[in-house]
């Protein structure tokens, strides 16, 4: 092998050298520089970011809000319960399908509930945090004790959408919130506020042990508790609500009752409702279609967002406004001959033998339409109208439970020329028939009026809000919208018409009357169809929809009234048969709980109500 | 070799290189363990096995003069090549890439070992070629043998694939022709056509996706948990280290996983995490030496072949330790490359001593004629 000499090579392999040298001490010197900006410069961002890695942060829900019922009792709590939560990112293919299988047993979910859940985890596929991971969270459901027919003040919850989450962003995805009722209008003071828990992670997402987390984590920020929500008790009083919807006889309807003098409601009943807890909970979409398919619209809260003719119920105030402006006094006398004319129409009275010669008193109690037909063709369509507004009609009572519609109270402005005259509409309006229209919640404030000598009260649900250790954050105070400044000597007339048709022979409800308690009322039978007029319904259906509307509005006890009551049973018939025989086991009902907590075996309860009640 | 110039042998070691290389694989074994200390072996041991291997195997072959591998150059080389093609055949796949080679319980990677092979090779030709001398220069068409010498291996590593490697190698061949007398003109103009042609043809024929799809066929592991995932969790653990770092075993993107092959292609991560920018500036200046002392024993070697030698071990050293810790402080883009000494891997180590140990019989004759 020949072995060269190659000294001078080297010689000329030196320079480069240096030259190889200096290159690779600048390349180190970027690196070095490179170093400097990323720990020295920017090194507080990135300790940041690195902390941002291994911390999570666990939701803590709050505990929402308890709602009571004026005596105390728990009508709304939370019962501990737990989620379930997949993370696509961890559970995939095959396994997502094996899981689901298995929790589908578990939780009896149905092949729909599977679909659904499969068809979300492809929306999630591109879920960004790495770190979630199959689940499960505990969270405190909503539990309603209430009976179902509170459904519509209470409300229920679901789940928020995407729209209110962009909205709130202190919102969880998949928390929920309230929907209708309290639980809706007072959503902010039961919901409280979130806390979270931070813990340390790896890179999987697995918790790590206690020590690594103490020194991961400092202990001011390991736990943010969660504030519970603020309760509320409800002026509702259960046993009542219970004897109230025990009481109406109906497929549908409303009734409410309130205290005559402060507005607060007692009871509030719209038939059909649903029921809160499954609205809230797992609710499959065929039981939801059976709901919204049902042509008795069980989410209709008839109490104050459907409208009906008054009937007879309005000729209370078609009365005032003849006492008011004079057309009539409390003894003057209309006859009725059995029908009213004007031009070629002829109104009929409910005896077509006519009722002869009658003073107010008897035309209320025998609800004579002719006298009204007289009286309301005598003061005119636009003085109705303005006496049924002073009395509440034709706008919102303001109760503070969400959207209220107004009914309408037609006058000379808003009828039409085709729909008759401004005398015929009178007429008409006289026996709350036409185009009037009003819910019985402005029923029960006109009829409070009358009982509590002309105040127009704005009816309130909630007594108070409590904090969760009990102190009473805000007290609800009885409030006057208006008064009515009307004479005496009207009210009495119209509050003896009213005693009498209940307690007087020849009274519409006289059969309904109470042996022990005084109360007054009127009956109204709301007329439904129209001669030509019929809608196109089910057969077999077609006979209750287009039966009359049962009234009855009325006050207890008649000398000093406490309680109004207003009954409305939807295509019930007779107001005296199908709606005051409920009003009279409701005031009977009231009484009897009234007795009751003032005895001493159930006196702790009053104790402990006598604050609330002003 | 007699015995009685044993004791002037030792006076003539490297003793620095020697130091240098103690002090790096001391430290490797040390910060390895902080990356693996959730791993169920003690794998800073094995590692320092490995290392033991590599320093026995080193100092048996300080016994030999360095010129015993002008002889073994070929037969090294065509070794070399048919170890790898024994892995496109017979290779273990990890993360859809073939690379290495079980012998019983021993796994070996073969390309490792190839840049040793290349580089004796390249050194060979370089030495005995006397076209250079004759022209006084080298011209492009006098360099179509020494790169087709380089071509196959590096081919052959990037159908593993492992662009990292085969990078790597191209590099340290192409650091070995710059040293030798090249015509300038020619050198800049085959840089200029490689460099221009691959970016005009990057940017202009490839749509974004067929990139990714390039970068993911050469790189699978890069791209195995999402592209850019490796380089962002690497550069926040650097970053987070600031001055003096988190401390042995604190680095939280080491421990807690956040940190991806942390104690592969990105060891100087956990190393700069737990030891901060004063670590970071010591580990960079103790390769910057080592790759000094390379050059030192090359510029004073006894002959043009230990000279080659010594270049080629400083280009292995230098390109293994700047794109390694250029990648994983986000300067350049993640191909999979060890860094020498410090990355976990029996081959790598073993192979990097070799190189120490060719530097060190290099510099130890370079008195002798």
């Amino acid at each position: 092998m020949l072995v060269r000499r190659d000294a001078d090579d080297i010689r000329e392999i030196r320079p480069r050298t240096a030259m190889g040298a200096l290159i690779v001490v600048c390349a180190m010197l970027v690196l070095v520089v490179r170093l400097y900006q990323l720990q020295i410069l920017r090194g507080e961002v990135y300790v940041v970011q690195s902390i941002a890695n291994f911390r999570k942060s666990l939701f803590v829900p709050a505990d929402r809000g308890v709602i009571k019922d004026g005596k105390g009792r728990t009508l709304v709590d939370n019962r501990p319960s737990f989620d379930v939560f997949l993370t696509p990112a961890f559970c995939k293919g095959k396994e997502r399908d094996e899981v689901l299988e298995k929790l589908a047993a578990y939780l009896r979910l149905t092949q729909e509930d599977v679909d659904r859940i499969k068809t979300d985890y492809q929306k999630s596929w591109f879920s960004k945090d790495r770190l979630e991971r199959v689940n499960l969270i505990p969270t405190p459901h909503r539990s309603y004790h209430a009976p179902v027919s509170l459904g519509h003040v209470l409300g229920y919850m679901s789940e928020v959408t995407p729209d209110e989450l962009d909205d709130h962003p202190e919102y969880r995805r998949g928390q929920t919130i309230g929907r209708r009722g309290l639980e809706r209008r007072w959503e902010r003071e039961l919901r409280g506020a979130d806390g979270k828990q931070n813990i340390a992670v790896d890179a999987k997402g697995r918790e790590l042990d206690k020590d690594t987390q103490e020194a991961l984590i400092p202990e001011s920020e390991r736990l943010v508790p969660a504030t519970p929500g603020n309760n509320l008790v409800l002026s509702v009083d259960e046993k009542l609500q219970r004897a109230a919807d025990l009481a109406f006889p109906g497929r549908a309807g409303a009734v409410v009752v309130m205290e005559a003098k402060t507005g607060f409601i007692l009871a509030m009943v719209s038939r059909p409702s649903f029921d809160s807890n499954k609205m809230s909970g797992r609710i499959s979409r065929q039981e939801l279609k059976t709901i919204f398919d049902d042509p008795l619209k069980p989410m209709l809260n008839r109490v104050m967002n459907e409208n009906y003719h008054p009937g007879s119920t309005f000729k209370s105030i078609i009365s005032f406004v003849g006492l008011e402006s004079g057309a009539i006094t409390p003894s003057s006398t209309l006859f009725c001959g059995g029908g009213y004319t004007m031009g070629n129409h002829r109104w009929r009275c409910d005896k077509p033998a006519g009722h002869g010669a009658l003073d107010l008193k008897h035309a209320l109690s025998q609800s004579c339409d002719v006298y009204y037909y007289t009286l309301g063709d005598r003061v005119g369509l636009d003085a109705i109208a303005e006496m049924a507004r002073r009395f509440g009609y034709g706008q919102p009572t303001g109760l503070d439970l969400g959207r209220e519609i107004t009914g309408i109270i037609p006058d000379s402005k808003t009828i039409t020329p085709e729909s008759g005259s401004a005398r015929a509409h009178a007429i008409n309006s006289a026996i709350g028939q036409g185009e009037i229209n009003v819910t019985p919640l402005q029923q029960a404030v006109a009829y409070a009026a009358i009982a509590n000598g002309g105040d127009i009260l704005v009816p309130q649900i909630v007594r108070r809000i409590e904090s969760p250790d009990g102190k009473v954050l805000r007290e609800f105070h009885p409030e006057i919208a208006r008064k009515l400044g009307l004479k005496d000597s009207s009210l009495q007339a119209v509050r003896s018409g009213l005693v009498a048709v209940v307690n007087e022979p020849g009274g519409t409800a006289y059969r309904s009357r109470l042996p022990d308690l005084e109360f007054a009322g009127k009956t109204g039978t709301a007329q439904v169809m129209k001669l030509g007029q019929k809608q196109k319904l089910d057969p077999t259906s077609q006979a209750y929809f287009s039966r009359d509307h049962a009234w009855f509005a009325s006050f207890a006890p008649a000398a000093d009234p406490e309680i109004v009551v207003v009954v409305l049973n939807e295509h019930g018939g007779w107001g005296a048969e199908a709606a005051a025989p409920a009003a009279a086991k409701i005031i009977s009902a009231w009484a009897r709980i009234k007795r009751e907590e003032a005895t001493p075996g159930t006196a702790a309860s009053s104790v402990a109500t006598s604050s609330m009640v002003r | 070799m007699a015995l009685g110039v044993t004791e002037k042998k030792l006076d003539n070691l490297h003793w620095p290189l020697v130091l240098c290389t103690l002090i790096i694989c001391s430290l490797g074994v040390w910060n390895l363990a902080s990356a693996t200390k959730n791993a169920p072996i003690v794998m800073a041991l094995v590692q320092f096995r490995s290392m033991l291997v590599g320093a026995a195997l080193v100092a048996v072959l300080l016994l030999a003069d360095y010129r015993w591998l002008q002889t073994m150059a070929w037969p090294g080389y065509f070794a070399a090549i048919g170890l790898l093609g024994g892995v496109a055949f017979f290779g273990r796949r990890v993360l859809g890439a073939r690379r290495w080679l079980q012998f019983g319980s021993m796994q070996i990677q073969p390309s490792e070992f190839v840049k040793l092979a290349v580089i004796v090779v390249l050194a060979r030709w370089f030495a005995r070629d006397e076209t250079g001398v004759r022209k006084g220069q080298y011209g492009i068409l006098d360099l179509l043998r020494p790169f087709a010498l380089i071509l196959v291996p590096v081919a052959l590593v990037m159908k593993q694939p492992d662009l990292g490697t085969a990078l790597v190698t191209f590099a340290i061949a192409m650091t070995m022709v710059m040293f030798a007398k090249v015509k300038w003109r020619d050198l800049v103009i085959l840089l200029a056509c490689g460099v221009g042609g691959a970016v005009f043809a990057w940017n202009r024929f490839l749509k974004d996706y067929q990139k990714q799809r390039v970068l993911t066929f050469l790189n699978p592991e890069a791209y195995a948990k999402g592209a850019g995932y490796h380089a962002i969790q690497s550069v926040i653990a650097v970053g987070s280290g600031q001055w003096s770092g988190k401390g042995w075993g604190e680095g939280t993107q080491n421990q807690l996983a956040f940190l991806p092959e942390q104690h592969t292609d990105f060891i100087f991560s956990v190393w700069a995490e737990e030891h901060g920018f004063l670590g970071g500036v010591i580990l960079i200046a103790l390769y910057a030496f080592l790759v000094l002392a390379a050059l030192d024993v090359a510029a004073n070697a006894r002959d043009k072949f230990g000279s080659f030698l010594a270049l080629g071990v400083a280009a292995l050293f230098f390109w293994h330790a700047f794109i390694n810790m250029g990648m994983v402080t986000g300067l350049l883009p993640v191909v999979g490359v060890p860094l020498p000494l410090f990355s976990w891997g029996g081959s790598s180590v073993v192979a990097d001593m070799l190189g120490i140990g060719i530097l060190l019989n290099v510099s130890l004759r370079r008195f002798m004629f």
